[in-house]
């Protein structure tokens, strides 16, 4: 075996460097890219186009706030909101200080329901937050999700097409987007108008739950931009 | 509110923030008079990189909003938008304003305007004031507001920022004499502008819909969204939103010239009110959810709520069989029992008791006191079997072993499992009886307590011939959950103690007792054909699972299973070297081909031969011929699912049956179960389901139907019609 053609001892030495390199990257990226490569493939050829209301959800694989895994496709048999959400945003703040995202959120797991609030604010945002830091943000503003998941190369955000933080999605039982837009119908800063507004995710759940259909299954997201890796 | 009690510490006319300066400004220059032309506007003077949004912001963003306070009788107008600028933002794309920006607000001053005195000033002035936010972002938005108030002298002329607005009327779109048109066609508008200058023909102008969530705010020209002239008609094809939230009768839109065509004193942009023609892609019909399904979704729920349940999907606890497989199951198991009776070495000993009984026609309560005894022995030895072989089971499954049919090493195990129960049945070999005989003759001082020992020593004592059917029972038993198990191997006791029971009960049944005689021997070996016919039906379900290469392989290995268990029944030395041979080469053999049983064909590699009118089910294929107005019918089924070939030949072949779903063009999808499929497992969940058959019928926009296991073909034919 000593006359190896010269490209093969090159492709065994950038096999050795390659391995080297893996290595040399922190576990915990290793991990996130495995994850995202897996949501890509989960979410196959749909990767560009966000469900429409009655279509089905995409798939993905996301870890949460404490290293926790969830796959989507787990749940299913259960309603599951996605809540995008950013503690740096003033929308997401009105809601979360005037307790009604986690009273929202509340009502809706005592149902059974599974709420998964997702970031996908990326790691160079100015309000990026570490998982750790998002959990202790999330307690100290009492809420009340199932889980709360990273997506900082915005992935899931991307599949869904989210736009705002916050920005809502129910999912039914069988997988399928039965709601898409905003946490209540007035589109404001103002915690005021929290009491005058319409809930949309508790009326959509009502009615899911009591079997009737969702009278406001697109309605209009509000808030900041979600700050997606670009 | 009168404005006269405003006066105190009355807010200026600027609002300074880190991010904007804002100032409430004026232009009347022929004073303030009724049908003079007065307006207010709102300055903002953005910080570089920050923006305040349109009236449509596009993907995120707020409006600003203007609240005037003013005198009585004089109102404002709407907001006169300057024409916005395309912000993108990533993926997503905001329509706004950079730099500085002037929104003007026309001011109506009724003819009987009477102008209050205004406090300490000589000069009559119109009182305004405003409360105005605005979100301002750059990447990240902080909501701010202000208050402004501003007096405007009556007379005299008020012309101090004429230039900002000339600039921003210069930059309001221009009403067009025609309103255009816009056209839904699919998932597309096809927009016409019309009556556009001259001097705009063959530019390429940008495109703002004034509605919002009606179409793809950060589509990109040229990629995304084209346009065109066409004698002096400009179109544009634009992409609407995923999610739109809005279906406007009239969608009103402005059109402008891109920033380096913009002429100064010539117009920029344009604006249309145009009304919308075509239907609007309608969203899937959202599938309510039956009364039943909502049922079986809150019992998961509450399976859920519970703390350590285990989850349905989990591994360790295999899905339960349909109700009436299990009732015929359970009936099967009394019918086992009561057959294990009739074997060579139970039936003698039963015949003697029996017998016993209708000698001693004294005592009856203690004879049925004996028989329930008795029985309690036969049964709880049952149990206890079963319980072992469950907690066999559950270790397995902690070692991550899954004992559902659907894993080809099962199939396997459990050929080879009956092939052994078969060979023993037709007298190839004998299990040794499990206990010595010295302890069978064990006794209990107490009556009854001896009665049950008698029980428990009857299972022990009959286990060499009971073997292959308690083997058999384990074999089914396995793939079910526990408490379905337990049940099964109750039935088999009860059918083994039932002969004893009665007897106890009624003395004159053991007249009906046939004797013990060769017939048993002759029961026994035609009893190993019903074990061969399972060994067959097993082969066909791993052919399934393996293909055809799996399926020979295992029957090539059964074949060296059964030489070997003849070889140990030989003596001496011929048992040890022919038992060493045979060994040997079963393991050359299965080292050769063994892996051909456990791998898994894909199903197209199959050769099983589907009819044209079954397609593959998947969940988006499902969800997509519903949206499209197609209804469904899904059969999930599996190869190792006896119920669900049985319903595939005769329901689901018949041809009244088929032309019915021809007729209402039914859409018929086959989601096969025989290998693991995560997705068929999902969705049966989500059907609160946990195993095959389940036949589903859904119509666009009903709850599904679910059809009985059994599927009869007037139920389906019914189930047709109502759709």
């Amino acid at each position: 075996m000593s006359s190896l053609p010269s490209s093969d001892s090159r492709s065994v030495r950038a096999a050795r460097q390659a391995r080297a390199a893996l290595s040399r990257a922190s576990r915990r990226a290793v991990v996130a890219a495995a994850v995202a490569l897996g949501a890509t493939f989960l979410m196959g050829n749909n990767a560009f186009a966000a469900p429409a209301v009655g279509q089905q959800a995409p798939d993905f694989v996301a870890v949460d706030t404490t290293g926790t895994k969830h796959k989507l496709s787990d749940f299913a048999g259960k309603f599951v909101v996605l809540e995008w959400t950013n503690p740096g945003c003033p929308f997401v703040r009105k809601h979360y200080h005037s307790g009604n995202m986690p009273a929202t959120q509340k009502a809706a797991t005592d149902k059974g329901v599974v709420w998964l609030a997702v970031n996908s604010t990326e790691r160079a945002a100015s309000d990026y937050l570490q998982p750790a830091a998002l959990d202790a943000w999330m307690k100290s503003q009492k809420a009340a999700p199932t889980a709360v998941l990273m997506d900082e190369d915005g992935v899931i955000g991307q599949a869904y097409g989210a736009r705002t933080t916050p920005h809502i999605f129910i999912i039914d039982p069988k997988g399928t987007l039965v709601y898409a837009g905003g946490i209540d119908s007035i589109a404001s800063a103002r915690p005021d108008d929290i009491k005058t507004a319409t809930n949309y995710v508790n009326q959509a759940l009502g009615e899911a739950f009591g079997g009737k259909p969702i009278s406001a299954a697109s309605t209009r997201p509000y808030g900041c931009s979600v700050k997606y890796k670009s | 509110m009168p404005a006269v009690a405003q006066w105190t510490s009355a807010p200026g006319a600027v609002v300074t923030t880190p991010h904007v300066r804002a100032e409430l400004v004026a232009h009347a220059p022929q004073g303030v008079s009724p049908g003079a032309p007065v307006w207010l506007g709102l300055k903002i003077e953005h910080q570089p990189e920050w923006h305040t949004y349109w009236k449509n912001a596009g993907d995120s963003g707020l409006p600003t909003e203007l609240n005037w306070t003013l005198p009585a009788g004089v109102s404002a107008g709407e907001i006169a938008w300057p024409v916005p600028r395309k912000i993108p933002v990533g993926t997503l794309a905001n329509y706004g304003y950079e730099g500085t920006v002037l929104l003007p607000v026309p001011l109506e001053v009724p003819s009987t305007f009477q102008p209050p005195l205004a406090i300490g000033s000589g000069t009559p002035a119109l009182d305004v004031r405003l409360k105005a936010s605005w979100l301002v972002c750059r990447k990240e938005c902080i909501p701010e507001e202000g208050e402004f108030s501003l007096a405007l002298p009556l007379s005299g002329s008020t012309a101090l920022h004429k230039a900002e607005f000339d600039a921003a009327r210069a930059a309001t779109p221009q009403a067009l004499a025609k309103p255009g048109a816009v056209e839904v066609s699919g998932h597309q508008l096809q927009v016409r502008v019309e009556g556009l200058p001259a001097s705009a023909h063959g530019k390429t102008l940008e495109f703002f819909p004034e509605t919002p969530e009606v179409v793809r705010t950060a589509a990109v020209a040229g990629k995304d969204w084209t346009q065109r002239w066409q004698d002096g008609v400009w179109t544009a094809t634009v992409p609407l939103a995923e999610q739109r939230s809005a279906s406007p009768s009239t969608l009103p839109l402005v059109v402008a010239l891109a920033e380096g065509d913009r002429q100064p004193g010539q117009p920029v942009a344009w604006r249309a009110e145009a009304p919308v023609s075509g239907t609007w892609p309608a969203a899937a019909p959202r599938a309510e959810v039956s009364p039943a399904l909502q049922a079986a979704l809150a019992a998961n729920a509450a399976d859920a709520a519970r703390p350590g349940a285990a989850a349905a999907t989990d591994a360790s606890e295999p899905p339960p069989q349909p109700t009436a497989t299990f009732v015929a199951a359970l009936f099967g198991a009394l019918l086992g029992g009561l057959l294990l009776n009739l074997m060579p070495c139970v039936f003698p000993i039963l015949a003697i008791k029996v017998l016993g009984f209708a000698r001693q026609a004294g005592d009856r309560s203690a004879h049925r006191t004996a028989g329930l005894a008795y029985t309690a022995g036969v049964m709880l030895s049952f149990l206890a079997l079963g319980g072992a072989m469950l907690g066999l089971r559950a270790a397995g499954a902690q070692l991550g072993w899954g004992f559902q049919l659907q894993s080809p090493a099962v199939v396997a195990a459990l050929a080879a499992l009956f092939t052994l129960i078969g060979l023993n049945l037709a007298g190839m070999f004998e299990f040794v009886r499990a206990v010595p005989s010295s302890v069978c003759s064990a006794q209990a001082k107490h009556p009854v307590a001896n009665d049950f020992l008698s029980g428990v020593l009857a299972v022990v004592i009959a286990s060499p011939c009971t073997a292959p059917f308690m083997g058999a029972s384990l074999g089914f038993a396995i793939g079910l959950p526990a408490a379905q198990a337990l049940l099964l191997f109750a039935a088999l006791g009860l059918g083994l103690a039932l002969p004893y029971l009665v007897a106890g009960f009624v003395p004159a049944v053991a007249h009906l007792l046939p004797k013990p005689g060769p017939w048993m021997g002759t029961l026994r070996r035609l009893l190993a054909f019903p074990m061969f016919a399972t060994v067959a039906w097993l082969v066909w379900v791993l052919g399934q699972q393996s293909g055809i290469d799996g399926a020979g392989t295992l029957l090539a290995l059964l074949v060296c299973l059964a030489a070997i268990v003849w070889a140990f029944t030989l003596r001496g030395r011929t048992r040890l070297v022919i038992a060493s041979v045979l060994i040997a080469f079963t393991a050359v053999l299965t080292a050769a081909i063994g892996r051909n049983v456990l791998q898994t064909v894909e199903p197209a590699k199959l050769a099983a031969t589907h009819e044209q009118r079954w397609q593959p089910w998947s969940a988006e294929r499902a969800g997509a011929l519903l949206a499209a107005g197609q209804p469904v019918f899904i059969d999930f089924t599996a190869a190792w699912c006896v119920t669900c070939q049985y319903n595939k030949k005769t329901t689901l072949a018949d041809a009244a049956v088929l032309a019915d779903f021809d007729d209402r063009k039914v859409a018929m999808l086959r989601a096969d179960w025989t290998r693991r499929d995560p997705a068929i497992t999902a969705a049966l969940n989500a059907l609160g389901r946990s195993g095959v058959p389940l036949y589903v019928l859904q119509a666009p926009g009903k709850p599904p139907v679910i059809l009985t296991e059994i599927l009869g073909k007037d139920e389906v034919r019914a189930a047709l019609a109502a759709l």
